[in-house]
């Protein structure tokens, strides 16, 4: 685990003491990750306590089947294993804790928590399991035309997800737009139902299946080189981020640390793909209002980043930089340098002239408000969070090398609104700026540990298994069956928090590899900032502040 | 308004030249590779194959088999085998017919045991 030791502080220990007392035990440390064996019937209570931990925040839930006789999970048995992943970020730690579901519900837990409702969602579709109580499930993965042997990661539900949305209470008339989901070009799948009087944005709410790809299950099977191709290419705008986080959880599981100049490479790749993101926002941002020649220049320097990702590491997205236990290649510094400041520059009077700007700087304030309350209990993350108030950071609060040495300044807002999150993002990319800078001079290159990976050069794999099959029984057994080895991996993605995790078998494949870009967090909270007193012509510009990815979610 | 009218004239036309003149930024872009034929024996070729993650490198006896088309210019193969591989600057690649992306390479033989 490439991440920062830490001593158990006594708040943290508190914590697990009062865990342990709910019946909790512990399953694995490693690091700043604690991993903790709930039982379910004890799961309510256990999230009862995290919630009220001061710093605590549910980061994701996600299930895996459970591995039978054959040392490999078997997609359609029982039962299954729900994982919650909770970032203790007073504590600077991540606590996962793991309940094994033999029966066809759990707690109810979005009761008590919220920011779980999106995943129960997600877990029913994939697992067929679902929350006690019969509260309707919405359809958040699968296609509707998915039947009970679409590909999916466990067990058909019995019955479908149904729809369900909060009742229309408005005078008069209202009524529902369809929007999408082909809506303009070179904008990615996305359907809206926008319920409106007229102007006024009543309702909200996403369909966000038609782009789902099965990335999560294709990685079955796979060994972690193939794996990280398509986890790079899963959303393209965050390939070092979702890269970064993999490669941490493969390291994690492995053992693996690389050395310090490759961990400032890729934070140098991550601050260039953080830089350019914000860069494409800013262009969105003037689109959606309307702005042609403010666009054009952001988008000149937008240009000018991707020259920037090209000449520094081969590649406009930065697709390649990543891998397990270091980069591929160390940046071009000499190129870097020569080329970033007049590209950072170009974007920086651009967008000083674009706050100058009153007639754009109207459309942008009190336009899509998320309150501080309605982002902690949604548990979002980055700009959109840190807009609001709510310092969340994962290279402050979870810091892994080199982010603890160079740690970055963490910009906040307060009025949580489209304004908020567009100088939010523009103090980072100047940040951004900074850090690179500070990193190259301590040093950076490649370094990759590459012999203890399975499937690279002198660790030739035993074969591989078809891709997204269980292994043939038999093998890969390793003389325990069921005894996979777990890793969590995390970084600081331009639209937040990003994790992975990984569980291999003793072969080094994967069994399950659970992904959570930070869009896959906050999509949830782009309906609530919709529906803040909006007319449906701020829903581009509410969308561009958030500069989200339907890749994130639909993966 | 009118002063982003006059922001955008003085910053004038920055539109490509391409393909009128090349534009040198192509220089730092990821291409499709180039094989050193002299090199590709059938267990290089297989090396190659494996480390191909988009099915663009096969091969059916003695000859490997590249297409374009599918390759991703992602650079595994020369990661696997760089003295076989090298970087072919190519990135003009669009033609009529899509079996003019596919390449059949002859292999030189079995290396020595």
């Amino acid at each position: 685990m490439t991440a920062v030791r830490t001593e158990e502080a006594p708040g943290l220990r508190d914590l697990l003491a009062d865990l342990a007392r709910l019946g909790s035990a512990p399953a694995s440390r490693a690091s700043s990750v604690v991993s903790l064996t709930v039982p379910v019937g004890g799961l309510e209570q256990v999230v009862h306590r995290l919630i009220a931990e001061p710093g605590a925040r549910l980061a994701d839930m996600f299930a895996s089947a459970e591995p039978q006789r054959s040392g490999w999970p078997e997609r359609n048995s029982e039962p299954v294993r729900l994982r919650m992943v909770w970032a203790l970020d007073a504590h600077r730690a991540y606590l996962i804790t793991e309940s094994l579901v033999d029966s066809a519900s759990y707690p109810e837990l979005s009761d008590i928590a919220p920011a779980a409702f999106i995943e129960e969602c997600e877990i029913y579709e994939q697992f067929g399991i679902r929350p006690a109580g019969g509260k309707p499930l919405n359809r958040l993965v699968l296609p509707p035309h998915a039947g009970r042997d679409f590909p999916r990661l466990g067990r058909a539900p019995l019955e479908e997800p149904g729809e369900v949305h909060a009742l229309h209470l408005v005078g008069g008339q209202a009524f529902e737009y369809p929007f999408g989901p082909v809506r303009q070009v070179g904008v990615e799948s996305l359907y809206y139902g926008l319920v409106t009087s007229g102007e006024e944005v009543v309702d909200l709410y996403l369909f966000t299946w038609h782009k789902h790809r099965g990335v999560e299950l294709r990685l079955q099977g796979c060994c972690l080189a193939d794996a990280l191709f398509y986890v790079e290419r899963m959303e393209g705008l965050g390939a070092v981020a979702n890269g970064w986080a993999f490669a941490a959880a493969a390291e994690a599981v492995l053992g693996i640390a690389p050395t310090e100049e490759a961990l400032r490479a890729r934070a140098v790749a991550l601050e260039l793909e953080r830089l350019y993101n914000h860069a494409a926002a800013t262009a969105a941002l003037c689109q959606a209002c309307g702005l042609s020649v403010g666009q054009a220049q952001a988008e000149i320097a937008l240009e000018r980043l991707h020259r920037v990702n090209a000449a520094a590491f081969g590649h406009r997205y930065l697709f390649g930089v990543i891998d397990i236990g270091g980069v591929r290649q160390a940046p071009d510094v000499a190129a870097l340098r020569a080329a970033l400041p007049a590209a950072y520059g170009e974007l920086r009077r651009a967008t000083d002239a674009l706050l100058a700007t009153n007639s754009l700087v109207d459309r942008l304030e009190a336009t899509g408000i998320l309150t501080a309350e309605a982002a902690r209990r949604l548990g979002l993350v980055g700009p959109v969070a840190r807009s609001t108030g709510l310092s969340l950071d994962a290279r402050a609060d979870h810091p892994v090398a080199p982010y603890d040495r160079h740690p970055p300044a963490v910009a906040t807002g307060e009025a949580g609104d489209v304004l908020a999150r567009f100088r939010v993002m523009l103090a980072e990319a100047g940040e951004s700026v900074a850090l690179i800078g500070d990193l190259l001079d301590a040093g950076t290159g490649t370094g990759t540990v590459r012999a203890a990976i399975p499937g690279s050069a002198g660790r030739p794999l035993p074969g591989r298994a078809a891709i997204g099959q269980p292994r043939p029984a038999g093998r890969g057994q390793g003389g325990e069956p069921g005894n996979l080895r777990h890793g969590l991996g995390w970084a600081e993605s331009s639209r937040g928090e990003t994790l992975a995790w990984l569980a291999l078998d003793h072969d080094g494949l994967i069994t399950r590899a659970r992904l959570r870009p930070a869009s896959a967090r906050n999509w949830r909270g782009f309906d609530d900032a919709a529906r803040s007193q909006n007319v449906f012509t701020d829903i581009p510009i509410i969308e561009a502040s958030f500069w989200l990815t339907v890749a994130g979610i639909a993966r | 308004m009118p002063l982003w009218f006059a922001r955008g004239l003085r910053r004038g036309v920055v539109t490509t030249r391409y393909p009128a003149q090349r534009d040198p930024s192509a220089a730092d872009l990821p291409t499709p590779p180039a094989f050193c034929a002299e090199k590709l024996t059938r267990e290089v070729a297989d090396q190659l194959c494996q480390a191909c993650p988009c099915g663009a490198l096969s091969r059916a006896g003695d000859a490997l088999t590249f297409d374009a088309g599918a390759c991703t210019a992602c650079g595994r193969c020369a990661q696997a085998v760089p003295g076989a591989v090298t970087r072919s600057g190519e990135f003009e690649l669009a033609a009529t017919r899509r079996e003019h992306l596919i390449k059949q390479i002859p292999l030189v033989g079995e290396s020595e045991r």
